[in-house]
């Protein structure tokens, strides 16, 4: 009899089990004495298994209603936006919208649809649905909002034809366009019935489908962040030409422990890990003859922030202190094996807007100290012990500060390791005296322009979200940023950001470690894996199994 | 017995009321602002403040635990601050994931534990006696993480025989959801690869979650067992002439297992709480991973919502430990008459 379900191709026992080889074949053959009974329970059949997503879901199908990197997933295979990122690096190309066009003022921006896209249910998509689709957004107000409530109101979006939408904004906008991805159109024939106590059906959505994407969500078997099981839309606005056999069913199932994620994907119970996995686990996921590490150089910044308003931070010679008494080669090259990219400023190193002559901090402790001394002299208070928040779910922020923790003794600083949540940091950097003297995260890409970074990270009008902790506030680098903002020509973007990335980085106000080479375990018969910055990779229409 | 059951059930309702007052207290005064959270990424302040004021976090925290303990009492536990779902609806896809396995746990730990600890003390100071000792200790001594993490490295890498993770084959799809149990729930859909499936998967995150259940039984039961022996009673059993395995199973164990039958109740309470770890390193879709989510999302109602739940489990396991007891020994009733 047979002993499990596992297809036959060759399993090499990992070498768990302890003790001389003698000793080890006593163990295997008294616990495979067990086996037959527990075979009794029996397995599944031979037939071929599904897509097995391991990725993190969302909190909600809602697609208006979140936006990290685990609701990208449900909105680049359940949805379509009017324009989407694809490749890396990442480039914007036309999606549910054919064109479109912009007022040289900026202000006044129209898109036309493509002919024949439809909704799941089988109704034609119109102009009148992406304005629906982009009120409910403002209306409801939650995260993806964000990038648009500045700028524009409901009142100016319009439809202007059958298949012509027209967006006014309130002010010239040039990320307008790089944002546009975060949208998700979605069916309001569905939606609408479905409104309870004015909440744009958002209770509903939060566990149904109502796009027009790639695939199906099956409402009956969502668990939230659970499981979520999707069927291929065969008629899909794009067609599947592109692929030799589509998936057409896939099955997303978090694995919620590091551990568990890496064995079930050597054992073959899913066919991708998450795309952060852990840098020691990629020697053993290569090794297996059935698996293989996607490594692709995305743009996720990692930063350890300062709090710019609280002494000693308050110095830039304390601040320059800090910055080089971090030791990044050992970090980046020990810690994280070199599978990470030194990254000197607060854009990843892959975009555009970058000074070309950028020179990151080096770890130098001498200068640090001399920075230090500096710093004291002038009255910083250095003596007193500086508190880091890391988030404890997330091992490197914990490695990065007990690193940090040890080297900064050494200049005489007393570095205090804080546990804590993102929920728990990110509740407390609404005001300056609240927000931790330090803290570590990660800036990963919503949209890709140096808007998502260098922006709203040091432009003082977003004093108050946890992209602008540092409580950095230089009028001319606010000066640059928003002409920037405001400027629809490239070149002089380019320009001005690159001006504002000098002075923010001679200024010192983070500590800018690495971009992030994404690494995603993957199950070798995945065949057509393409990497975007946005999304992860996830992008389920342009994959195959193989046998 | 009828008078009893109340009484112990309204014994129940000011520890509950305790709890979720206490509860809602504890899930305020930690860091954490949902209404950031929920916000996003470049939200403005003002933005947050529009959140906030939408979920009632603005108002002063007394007001807001008594809103919260009337919709309590209305059976509303209101919406997910993080999904936007209601939270009921999520803790029954979520409950009964962990009251199986759970159940199961517990199944385990009762069945191998109360002969083990019966045994032991029969043969006192013995060979079996020690080594029940010695498992017990072990038992309650190793983690259940690092416990879960060997089983799935000896018995699903090393032997392949059971799952690593889940409770169902992807594979085979789900059964219609029913009670949310899928157990029965594959045997009503008839569905007997599912049902067996569902059997593997289940194994392990049992065996994990039973084992300082089987040495807590064994211990107290085996203790309770030497106590009893030193009873008149079983002297003149003995003397009577009865043999000793009928001594042992009828009237000793009876007697003696009225402490294990509380730690049992004891135990469920445990077991839910530890399923917490066990649920990570399985992928157990139940409550324990839920109220992780919830911890790190500051998802407060979420989280109100399920140490309520598990407090009336916990009381009403209490309630039926309580029958329990007084059906074994009719005069546990009868004293508080």
């Amino acid at each position: 009899m047979a002993l499990a379900s596992r297809p036959a191709a060759p399993f090499t026992p990992p070498n768990f089990l302890p003790g001389t080889p003698i000793m080890r074949q006593l163990l295997r053959s008294a616990l495979l004495a067990l086996a037959p009974s527990l075979a009794l329970f029996g397995a599944a059949g031979a037939q071929q298994r599904p897509l097995v997503w391991g990725d993190t879901l969302p909190a909600t199908l809602d697609p208006h209603a979140i936006f990290d990197v685990p609701s990208q997933f449900v909105l680049l295979n359940a949805y379509d936006g009017l324009y989407r990122y694809q490749s890396n690096p990442p480039k914007l190309v036309p999606w549910l919208a054919e064109s479109h066009t912009a007022s040289p003022d900026g202000l006044t921006w129209e898109f036309t649809l493509r002919e024949g896209a439809k909704f799941h249910d089988g109704s034609a998509i119109t102009a009148e649905d992406v304005v629906w689709s982009f009120r409910r957004l403002l209306a409801m107000n939650r995260a993806p909002a964000a990038a648009f409530t500045p700028v524009l109101k409901a009142e100016g979006i319009t439809a202007t034809g059958p298949r012509t939408v027209r967006f006014t904004l309130s002010k010239p906008y040039a990320p307008f366009l790089s944002a546009i991805p975060l949208v998700a159109v979605v069916n309001p024939r569905l939606v609408t019935p479905n409104i309870k106590e004015g909440d744009w059906g958002n209770a509903w959505l939060a566990a149904n489908d109502a796009g027009s994407g790639a695939y199906r969500i099956d409402p009956a078997t969502y668990q939230a962040r659970v499981s979520l099981d999707m069927d291929r839309f065969p008629g899909h606005f794009l067609g599947w030409g592109h692929v030799p056999k589509p998936i057409e069913q896939v099955r997303a199932r978090p694995v919620m422990e590091t551990s568990t994620r890496v064995l079930a994907l050597l054992r073959g119970e899913i066919d991708a890990t998450d795309s952060y996995l852990p840098t020691d686990q990629v020697e053993r996921v290569e090794k297996n003859p059935k698996t293989r590490v996607a490594k692709d150089e995305s743009m996720r910044v990692f930063i350890i922030r300062m709090n710019n308003k609280k002494p000693p931070f308050d110095s830039k010679d304390a601040r320059l202190c800090f910055a080089h008494a971090f030791n990044y080669q050992g970090f980046n090259e020990v810690i994280l094996k070199g599978l990470v990219v030194r990254n000197g400023g607060p854009n990843p190193n892959n975009l555009w807007g970058n000074p070309a002559d950028l020179k990151p901090y080096a770890y130098d402790l001498k200068l640090a100290k001399e920075h230090c001394d500096k710093a004291r002299a002038a009255g910083a208070p250095l003596g007193r012990e500086v508190e880091i928040h890391v988030q404890t779910e997330l091992d490197q922020t914990v490695q990065a500060a007990q690193m940090y923790q040890a080297d900064l003794k050494k200049v005489g600083v007393n570095l205090k390791i804080v546990p804590n949540t993102w929920a728990g940091i990110t509740g407390a950097t609404g005001q300056a005296q609240t927000t931790p003297d330090m803290w570590v995260h990660w800036v990963s890409t919503y949209f890709v322009d140096p808007e998502n970074w260098i922006g709203q990270m040091y432009d003082s009008q977003f004093h108050g979200t946890w992209k602008a902790s540092a409580w950095y506030g230089n009028p001319r680098v606010d000066e640059l940023l928003r002409a920037a903002r405001a400027s629809l020509d490239q070149a002089e973007r380019q320009k001005l950001y690159a001006e504002a990335t000098a002075i923010v980085v001679a200024d010192s106000p983070d500590i800018w470690v690495y971009n992030t080479l994404n690494l995603r375990g993957l199950a070798r018969r995945v065949q057509g894996y393409q990497f975007s910055p946005v999304g992860s990779g996830g992008e389920i229409r342009l994959m195959w199994l193989e046998n | 017995m009828l008078r009893y059951l109340l009484r112990r059930l309204a014994l129940s309702l000011p520890a509950l009321l305790g709890l979720v007052l206490l509860t809602f207290v504890l899930s305020r005064v930690v860091p954490g602002d949902p209404a950031a959270v929920l916000a996003g990424d470049a939200a403005t302040p003002a933005q947050i403040a529009e959140i906030r004021g939408q979920y009632g976090l603005d108002r002063p925290l007394a007001e807001q635990a008594l809103i919260h303990l009337k919709q309590v009492v209305q059976g509303d536990f209101g919406r997910s601050i993080f999904s936007g779902r209601p939270v009921a609806e999520e803790i029954l896809q979520r409950l009964p994931a962990t009251l199986e396995l759970t159940f199961a746990a517990l199944l385990l730990a009762t069945l191998i534990g109360i002969p083990l600890g019966l045994i032991a003390a029969m043969n006192h100071n013995g060979l079996i006696d020690h080594l029940v000792r010695l498992m017990s200790v072990g038992g309650l001594a190793i983690a259940s993480f690092w416990l879960a993490i060997m089983l799935q490295l000896v018995f699903s890498m090393e032997l392949d025989i059971l799952p690593l993770r889940g409770r169902l084959d992807v594979a085979l799809g789900s059964p219609p959801r029913l009670t949310g149990f899928l157990l029965p729930d594959t045997l009503l859909a008839g569905r007997l690869d599912m049902f067996l499936s569902a059997c593997r998967h289940l194994v392990l995150p049992a065996v994990t979650l039973a084992l300082p259940g089987i040495a807590t039984i064994a211990r107290f039961t085996r203790s309770g067992v030497l106590e009893t022996l030193q009873k008149d009673f079983v002297l003149y059993a003995r003397a009577a002439g009865y043999g000793r395995v009928r001594l042992a199973a009828i009237y000793v164990l009876r007697n003696a297992v009225t402490v294990t039958v509380t730690q049992i109740g004891l135990l469920f309470g445990a077991l839910i709480s530890g399923a917490v770890a066990v649920e990570a390193v399985f992928d157990w879709p139940g409550l324990g991973t839920y109220a992780v989510q919830a911890i790190l999302a500051a998802d407060y109602k979420a989280l109100l919502a399920v140490t309520l739940v598990v407090g009336v489990v916990y009381a009403v396991v209490n309630v039926l430990v309580d029958l329990a007891q007084a059906l074994i020994d009719p005069r546990i009733a009868g004293a508080g008459r």
